[in-house]
């Protein structure tokens, strides 16, 4: 029986609260941004939620890179709890949304093939999705070419996404247009499982799947216009045609030529100073990307307010989650190299107390 | 039963010659955990040399498996324990090497078979629709003045390529709409190839490539393209029985040799974390205290120079690293359940488990008494947890059976059966049940008194099990001042006693507050309330205090003046509103009751079949929804207010060395 609602929601809701409030908190991030070097930042790190999942590792083994790895064992033990105890109707899209990070393992392994394909060096970069996952990662590392490795995910969802997109890469020789088809197949079916719940479900569902897929969907057309210069109907191919604020005239008309200025304040009014921003864009988008990624951070925050029996709740949790963890990962490289906090500040998505 | 297995540290310095002997010990007897003892100051000398022995088995093991695959042969049951543990690479790789060349030859050519097979059948599926056409398919492809590509494009991207080209003159059909892989045809003058070309390509458009030796009308073409599908087919089939021919010679020898390399695999993974002395290695990890006596046996036995030394491990302190292997006998699998669901418990902390067991249920059948619902509850979960039905749910099937039999005890107490309670009974039921202790309907606000009372009950338990965790942890700071610590205990009492003296024997005092607020004067919990309060209010400077921790305050004082009695606010609410929380048991309890009146007020009066098709639905319906929201609320009562108070989790799961998968999950 598929049950929504308060039947549906309140285990689920009660534990989405208990581990909301194990999120860093600001005192936390302060001490965090505090930390003098490295190994101060390990040890902070250590007395926070995420110490856990640093006890296995000896500190000389921390390398940037393996911390970064390790604490993202919180988010995926996060996902695997929620996912777990969601209601049945809520699991496909839940479950969608935590596919995110296997399709970033699955174009990790096919740049392995591409560049250097040690397993030891390509495990490292690989989100620890633990049995959720469908990529015999390893198998197509050592399977020698993108070809054979794509053939071993026969029976998988990617197969036949990847499969017509092989067809370009023989051609091409770049891994671009696997990506592509990667990345749209799976924002498609992100908005297809937010799309099939109803009622409240949906539209918090939309709302925060939507506010995502703004970002990267503006973020795409951009970049494919200033960085890739490709044409108006190659960008329109590359691109989705929904979101919640982002429409399909908005990208449109960007890939036609239209003024960036001029459609980003359209779409979203309340970031400020956007005209300053893409002044210069190579310099000014991932200024620009942080404050649509503090908007979707508002977002979220806001769904923990009022009737919390939705999926809402949950799905908030988890990009909140995924942002905090993207914030420890601008502190790691920036203490790691040892970077002035007005370096590094403007790259976090909180706003830390100088 | 209260705590996890008490495990033993335990260090192995073994002499280089017993090195494998121990290690099968070590894994064969799946009781050791493994750490890395390659740490500072030991050597790993040879573990480089063991690291690529690994790889090579892995390789080995994996190659063995694709090979299986390829014949459909399975892994088989695991080998008895006085098989080979570990073979040299060079005596398997040659056997391995051959048995893949035996395979690869067939397997190759079929794959190969295969996939000409699906090109053909692609090729004719996208030819079909065009069948018809009287012209020589050449023709479009050497066009002119025309830009044309004929081939299948992924069914979601069809849509943007048509929007792509809304500026471009162009012709777009859907020759065959197949939901996956429609065939399309897209055309324009050659003027705007460029354009229309990079579309196409774009939306991942795959054209139709026809072999140049195919010519003529798409009729021509698709005869001869079913000529070799035919063909085709026929060698896969003789392909696909050589490969059968095959699997059967060669199924236990694959069998062997896989189990060969896995557990040869296994145990060079194992020898990689060991630290290399000269001619020593040493070994750490830990085991279960009870298993420790014959693991020491079976260890002699392989070396007789071996060197044991055990670290019992205290349960007091800090124990992070201690795997934790819990002791739960099947019974309390259910709980155990629900327990892992919030969290793991840590080594030296108490696993809640048993007192779930008791608690669940309680409060489960405190708010959905009745004896025949509750039995038939018992009777779902049973044929649950025995797989009669619904076998995926198997595991909860238990916990539906014991919330079943409690909330038919509770229904001894509070007097119902389906839903009949008092003189509804005897009229209908023609025999007498009277509550053995209270009616919930029917005196509604005593239940309710006495569910804050079972609230009062369960938290004070939480504070105390959450004052001897920290006693235990040695987290002295938080064991005095923390919320859950002995000041919070201090200060729920103080209120508790503070309330009772001034509700005195009313209504709607609660018992236990009554008894503490009669035990002493009012000035003495109030004095208690006001000391225990400020050290809640100031808890972060005290336990910077004693930790040693600077600066006490962190954030400025200013900050810190609006923060503190903040921190007294928001512990009180929450006592109020834990204790508080405890009410819905009884409010279920007097729901449980409204909610069979009003079945009896649709159903009538008159006995007759009506009625009790009507009972019969209201109580299908009372078992189904209410026994879900009620569970719920009795997992929300234990996670949120109870678990809360004393149980933090975290702990690290004892995972044993083992040579075969079964032993492993274990």
């Amino acid at each position: 029986m598929s049950k929504s609602g308060v039947s549906g929601y309140a285990a689920i809701s009660a534990r989405v609260r208990a581990m909301y409030s194990s999120l860093l908190s600001p005192q936390d991030f302060a001490r965090l941004s505090d930390a003098p070097d490295f190994p101060t930042l390990i040890t902070q790190l250590k007395h926070t939620a995420y110490g856990p999942y640093l006890e296995n590792l000896k500190d000389r083994e921390l390398t940037p890179q393996k911390l970064d790895l390790a604490i993202k064992g919180r988010l995926a033990d996060s996902y695997h709890s929620v996912i777990q105890m969601a209601p049945e109707h809520a699991r496909p899209l839940l479950k969608q949304l935590y596919r995110y990070f296997e399709v970033q393992n699955l174009k990790a392994v096919l740049r392995g093939i591409v560049t250097d394909p040690s397993w030891e060096r390509v495990r490292d970069v690989l989100f620890p999705m633990g049995s959720m996952t469908v990529l015999p990662a390893q198998a197509m590392l050592e399977a020698g070419s993108v070809g054979a490795a794509i053939e071993l995910l026969q029976g998988t969802m990617y197969y036949e996404t990847l499969s017509f997109a092989m067809k370009r890469y023989s051609s091409e020789q770049n891994l671009f247009p696997l990506e592509v088809a990667l990345d749209l197949y799976y924002w498609r079916q992100l908005w297809h499982e937010a799309k099939r719940l109803q009622g409240q479900d949906r539209e918090q569902a939309l709302r925060l799947i939507g506010s995502l897929m703004d970002v990267n969907n503006l973020m795409w057309v951009i970049r494919y216009r200033v960085y890739h210069q490709l044409s108006e109907e190659e960008v329109i191919n590359y691109t989705l045609p929904f979101g919640y604020r982002v429409r399909d005239e908005d990208v449109r008309a960007i890939a036609a030529g239209a003024d960036l200025v001029t459609v980003v304040e359209r779409v979203f009014p309340g970031i400020p100073n956007v005209d300053t921003l893409l002044e210069e864009p190579r310099h000014g988008l991932p200024q620009l990307e942080i404050l649509l990624k503090r908007h979707i951070m508002n977002q979220c925050l806001a769904a923990f307010t009022g009737n919390p029996f939705h999926i809402g709740v949950p799905l908030a949790f988890l990009i909140l989650s995924d942002l905090e963890i993207q914030d420890l990962t601008v502190l790691i490289e920036a203490k790691s190299s040892q970077m002035s906090a007005e370096e590094y500040l403007p790259y976090l998505l909180r706003s830390v107390a100088a | 039963m209260f705590f996890p297995k008490e495990m033993t540290e335990i260090e192995l310095i073994v002499p280089s010659k017993d090195l494998l002997a121990v290690t099968k010990v070590l894994s064969g007897y799946g009781v050791f955990h493994q750490t890395d003892s390659s740490y500072p100051g030991v050597a790993s000398g040879s573990a480089n040399t063991w690291q690529e022995q690994a790889a090579l088995y892995a390789t080995l093991e994996r190659r063995i498996q694709l090979v299986m695959q390829a014949l459909g042969v399975d892994e088989g049951q695991p080998p008895s324990s006085d098989f080979e543990a570990m073979v040299e690479v060079e005596k398997i790789r040659p056997l391995v090497e051959q048995l893949e060349e035996e395979v690869k030859k067939i397997s190759d050519e079929l794959t190969d078979q295969r996939k000409r097979l699906e090109q053909l059948e692609s090729t004719l599926h996208q030819l079909e629709p065009v069948e018809d056409i009287d012209l020589d398919i050449s023709s479009l492809r050497d066009s002119r003045y025309m830009f044309s590509v004929l081939g299948l494009i992924p069914s979601a991207n069809v849509d943007r390529l048509q929007t792509s080209l809304a500026r471009v003159p162009h012709v777009f059909l859907i020759l065959r709409s197949d939901p996956g892989k429609p065939v399309v045809w897209l055309a324009g003058t050659k003027a705007n190839a460029d354009v229309l070309e990079r579309a196409a390509r774009s939306a991942y458009l795959d054209p139709l490539s026809l072999p140049s030796d195919y010519q003529g009308t798409p009729a021509n073409i698709i005869t001869s393209i079913r000529n070799t599908i035919e063909s085709t087919q026929s060698r896969i089939e003789e392909l696909k029985a050589t490969l059968a021919r095959l699997a059967d010679e060669r199924r236990q020898q694959l069998r062997d040799l896989l189990w060969q390399a896995h557990t040869s695999r296994v145990l060079a993974d194992a020898i990689v974390r060991f630290g290399q002395l000269r001619h020593t290695y040493v070994i750490t990890g830990w085991v279960p205290a009870d298993d420790l006596e014959e693991l020491n046996r079976r260890l002699k036995q392989a070396s007789r120079e071996i060197l044991i030394e055990t670290l019992p491990t205290s349960r007091s302190g800090q124990n992070q690293n201690v795997p934790v292997a819990l002791t739960n006998n099947r019974f309390l699998r259910p709980f155990q359940m629900l327990v892992n669901t919030y969290a793991r418990p840590r080594y030296g902390e108490i696993d809640p488990t048993i007192l779930i067991a008791f608690t669940f249920p309680i409060l489960f059948g405190a708010m959905f008494g009745d004896i025949g619902q509750g039995l038939v509850l018992a009777l779902l979960g049973w044929l649950m947890s025995s797989g009669r039905i619904l076998k995926s749910m198997s595991s909860l099937g238990g916990l539906i059976a014991i919330c079943g039999v409690s909330a038919t005890l509770f229904g001894f107490l509070y007097g119902s059966i389906f839903g009949f309670e008092g003189h509804l009974v005897e009229e209908y039921l023609g025999f007498k049940l009277e509550p053995l202790w209270i009616s919930p309907i029917h005196e509604i606000l005593p239940i309710l008194i006495v569910a804050i009372d079972a609230g009062i009950i369960l938290l004070t338990l939480g504070f105390l099990l959450s004052i001897f965790n920290l006693w235990r942890s040695r987290d002295w700071p938080h064991l005095v001042f923390g919320h859950n610590g002995i000041v919070g205990f201090v200060l729920y009492w103080s209120l508790l006693g503070l309330l009772g003296s001034s509700l005195g024997e009313s209504p709607i005092s609660p018992k236990l507050a009554v008894a503490a607020g009669s035990s002493l004067p009012s000035v003495v919990f109030t004095g208690l309330a006001i000391i225990s309060g400020v050290a809640i209010m100031f808890s972060e400077v005290f336990r910077n205090l004693m930790e040693g921790h600077r600066p006490l305050i962190e954030g400025g004082i200013g900050t810190y003046a609006i923060q503190a009695p903040m921190e007294l606010f928001e512990t009180v609410i929450s006592f109020l509103s834990n204790t508080l929380s405890y009410v819905r048991v009884g409010a279920f309890a007097v729901a449980h009751g409204g909610l069979s009146l009003a079945i009896f007020s649709l159903a009538g009066t008159q006995p007759d079949l009506g009625f009790w098709i009507t009972i019969l639905i209201g109580n299908i319906f009372i078992v189904g929804f209410e026994g879900l929201i009620v569970g719920i609320q009795t997992m929300r009562l234990h996670y949120y207010e109870f678990l809360g108070k004393f149980f933090t989790g975290g702990g690290m799961r004892f995972e044993p060395l083992a040579l075969t998968p079964a032993k492993e999950e274990g």
